[in-house]
């Protein structure tokens, strides 16, 4: 409706007596915390992406920098998922989930420093787990590689910007909680927890047998499911209203969706071990929780669906809608190809195959990093106050990396499908099976380097935005910057 | 919207109670199995590994040998681990308490090893593979291992007992011979160690039908 | 392994309570009362309903 100005001033509530901040304001406290979380992920997402076409071309050519150990395919393989996961995502997230918690408590980004010495901390703790790994040290836990003398020092990073959400809660001017709010509280509260237990039960005091292999996948499963993305779909129930101008089709729906979630995401971690040496029950429910998973999943995409619907057409006009959008769809499609996995029948035929690969890079990447760049697109330019200076490499980058992954995650999966099958027929020679895979490996490295293409084209872009921050506000062609963000960068 | 609060309780409640699930009742139900003892034999199973096997495992979790392969054998009817001689049974929980890092591995780019010690009891095999996969098995993309050897000079008194024999492209140069490091004998030792094949109550062999 | 037991037996009993007292803090801010309006808390004055954002590319240029 006109001139309606947001739920929380209807006065049933005690405000508190807490101003609420313009939202110029807002953005420009959150310059320096959220661009070293951002310049950081960035520099660690380069690095992953190098990584990961060193440990792509060694699948397939075996020699490829083999005359050295550190530099061998379960160290690369291994510093890849790091610091991609870590380094990147991780950082990235938590620059996202400060600028939306300010922008949705309506107050300026509390306690500077303490983030800032998080970001200190993360950083280091990545940079001595990677190097830990390429020594030999990796602890062989997958998702929780880096050695024991690194990952205190991201558990307290974690703990810091949990503590950090809590104030910047407790300050809040808006009383009222949005949903995005709801899943980033989640997010960052159940993490920290989550990685200090696995920590204990695993490196620390380690647990006895196959109840590791338990631990390990609860803890992985809920990496994804309880901090990835919660904070993709915090950022995508934001991101699409603000552009289109128009709010959530059914906020009813996201409630629904986001409480579905919390329920049966975390019991779904069993189900990387189907057929393997654990209680059936412990398998059953694992998959019983996946399919479940059609509930939320299902919610979201017709709440995303509906609100886009008669708005696609600005796709083509902001960056950060067709990322954002792109992510929301590849949402979908991960969690249908997750469920499928789940059973018994499907798991049967793709368990231990890159089709298992090919679904972490549509999860991960297609969906999560995919909202994460859209997000950036909308949250740099707002903090820094200037706007992006070309055009054409946000061109390169959507093309290069949305092409790039679609051709990763499509062959990959009907490969792995292909490669199970094959597999599953024991009169195949298995190294007969491995043949077949080789050409579809080299295909996936091409992938690779479109998205090591796309991820270049962006950095260059904030590099440039950077440098245009350090100089005197000139009024661009295109403006994104209006009323008083433009007056305020305008007078710098 | 007075349902609200209830369901808020609900949800917040089995989020806790997963973990219960997840975590705390494996614990209990698995933290304390025990090696078994077969009665008309007598043979532990799973038996304890030897020092020298115990030092290849650390090894095998340094080298990430379980980023390609696995140590975990599906049941009967279930994909066809069985029928390619990767165990005689399928694994169980009780297969795995003597290990300190649990190392089931989730890709199969190279096969599984939980049996290889039957499967491959050679040693040398396993050198010449280690050393370049592509002696062995021809086509693999397995990495080379060329580190885990020492490639030295053949001393006054010949060629030494535990030298790789290597032929054509593979051979070093004339004049040098090829040996294992410490890293490596221990590796092997590991991998010949790795046998489970043993008859557990919960999980017997199939008796194969008398021919 | 007292340290594992601790950690599990505490947290078991530390999440639920934490679980209740989240439940009791949001019904008491009236969290759960008007749904509908907490659509539009994305939206303010200066960026109100209607109002596109971040159309920075191509035709309609705002």
């Amino acid at each position: 409706m006109p001139g309606d100005v947001g739920a929380g001033s209807g006065g049933d509530v005690q405000t508190g007596g807490v101003q609420k901040a313009a939202l110029a304001e807002i953005d420009a406290s959150c310059r320096v915390p959220v661009l070293f979380f951002f310049l950081s992920g960035l520099g660690w997402l380069i690095a992953g992406s190098l990584l990961a076409i060193v440990a792509s071309i060694k699948l397939h050519s075996p020699g490829f920098l083999g005359a050295w150990e550190w530099l061998g395919f379960a160290n690369v393989r291994t510093a890849h998922l790091n610091t991609v996961i870590y380094g990147f995502a991780s950082q990235v997230s938590v620059g996202v989930s400060l600028w939306l918690m300010c922008r949705l408590c309506r107050i300026p980004l509390p306690a500077p420093g303490l983030v800032t010495v998080a970001n200190l901390f993360y950083n280091l703790g990545v940079t001595v787990g990677v190097v830990g790994i390429l020594r030999g040290d990796s602890t062989a836990i997958e998702w929780l590689e880096m050695p024991r003398y690194a990952t205190p020092i991201l558990f307290v990073s974690y703990a810091l910007i949990a503590v950090w959400t809590i104030v910047t809660f407790r300050l809040r001017a808006e009383r009222h909680l949005y949903v995005s709010q709801w899943y980033l509280l989640a997010a960052v509260l159940w993490f920290p927890w989550l990685y200090g237990t696995a920590q204990v039960m695993l490196l620390l005091e380690p647990v006895r047998g196959v109840v590791q292999a338990a631990v390990n996948w609860w803890f992985a499963h809920n990496v994804l499911g309880l901090w990835f993305t919660p904070i993709g779909l915090a950022s995508i129930y934001y991101f699409i209203p603000k552009v289109i101008g128009r709010p959530i089709h059914s906020y009813y729906l996201s409630v629904l969706g986001f409480w579905s979630l919390a329920l049966f995401y975390n019991w779904n971690g069993m189900h990387h071990l189907v057929g393997g040496p654990l209680p059936a029950w412990m398998i059953t429910i694992s998959i019983v929780a996946s399919v479940m998973m059609l509930i939320p999943v299902i919610t979201v995409a017709i709440n995303h669906h509906f609100t886009m619907l008669g708005h696609f057409g600005k796709m083509r006009q902001s960056p950060t809608l067709r990322f954002i959008v792109f992510g929301a769809v590849s949402y979908t499609l991960a969690s249908l190809q997750g469920v499928a996995s789940a059973l018994r029948s499907v798991s049967e035929v793709t368990h231990f195959t890159h089709h298992t690969i090919a679904h972490a890079h549509l999860g991960m990447y297609a969906f999560f990093t995919m909202v994460m760049f859209g997000a950036m697109y909308y949250i740099l330019p707002r903090i820094t106050q200037r706007e992006w200076p070309s055009n054409g490499l946000i061109s390169l980058h959507f093309w290069g990396v949305a092409l790039g992954i679609v051709l990763y995650v499509v062959p990959m999966s009907l490969m792995g499908f292909l490669q199970g099958t094959k597999l599953n027929d024991p009169t195949i020679r298995f190294l007969d099976v491995v043949q077949f895979t080789l050409p579809w490996l080299k295909l996936r490295t091409v992938a690779g380097l479109l998205l090591v293409v796309g991820h270049v084209a962006f950095v260059g872009n904030v590099a440039w935005l950077l440098v245009r921050m350090f100089e005197p506000y000139r009024k661009p062609v295109v403006r994104i910057l209006t009323g008083e963000a433009e007056t305020l960068a305008a007078g710098k | 919207m007075s349902y609200g609060p209830l369901l808020f309780l609900g949800i917040l409640l089995t989020l806790a109670s997963s973990w219960v699930g997840l975590v705390l009742m494996p614990h209990r139900q698995l933290g304390s199995l025990t090696q078994h003892t077969d009665t008309n034999t007598a043979a532990i199973f799973p038996a304890a590994r030897a020092g020298e096997a115990q030092q290849g495992a650390e090894h095998y979790r340094s080298l990430g040998c379980v980023y390609c392969h696995t140590q975990q054998v599906r049941p009967e009817g279930y994909g066809s681990d069985l029928e390619r001689g990767w165990g005689r049974r399928r694994t169980v929980s009780r297969d795995y308490i003597h290990d300190r890092t649990v190392m089931l591995g989730t890709m199969r780019t190279g096969p599984d090893l939980t049996n290889i010690g039957e499967r491959q009891s050679d040693a040398a095999w396993h050198y010449r593979h280690l050393y370049n996969p592509q002696i062995t098995s021809p086509g693999s993309i397995m990495p080379p291992h060329a580190f885990l050897f020492e490639t030295r000079a053949i001393g006054p008194s010949g060629r030494s007992t535990n030298a790789l024999v290597l032929e054509g492209a593979f051979a070093p140069p004339a004049g040098t011979e090829v040996v294992p490091t410490r890293r490596a004998e221990q590796l092997v030792a590991y991998l010949r160690s790795l046998k489970s094949s043993g008859d557990l109550p919960e999980a017997p062999v199939k008796k194969e039908e008398a021919k | 392994m007292p340290v594992i037991s601790f950690i599990l037996l505490g947290s078991v009993v530390l999440l639920p309570a934490v679980a209740l007292w989240a439940l009791r803090w949001a019904t008491a801010a009236g969290q759960f009362r008007c749904p509908d309006k907490a659509a539009l808390l994305p939206f303010d004055e200066s960026e109100p309903v209607g109002v596109e954002t971040d159309l920075i590319l191509g035709g309609n240029r705002r």
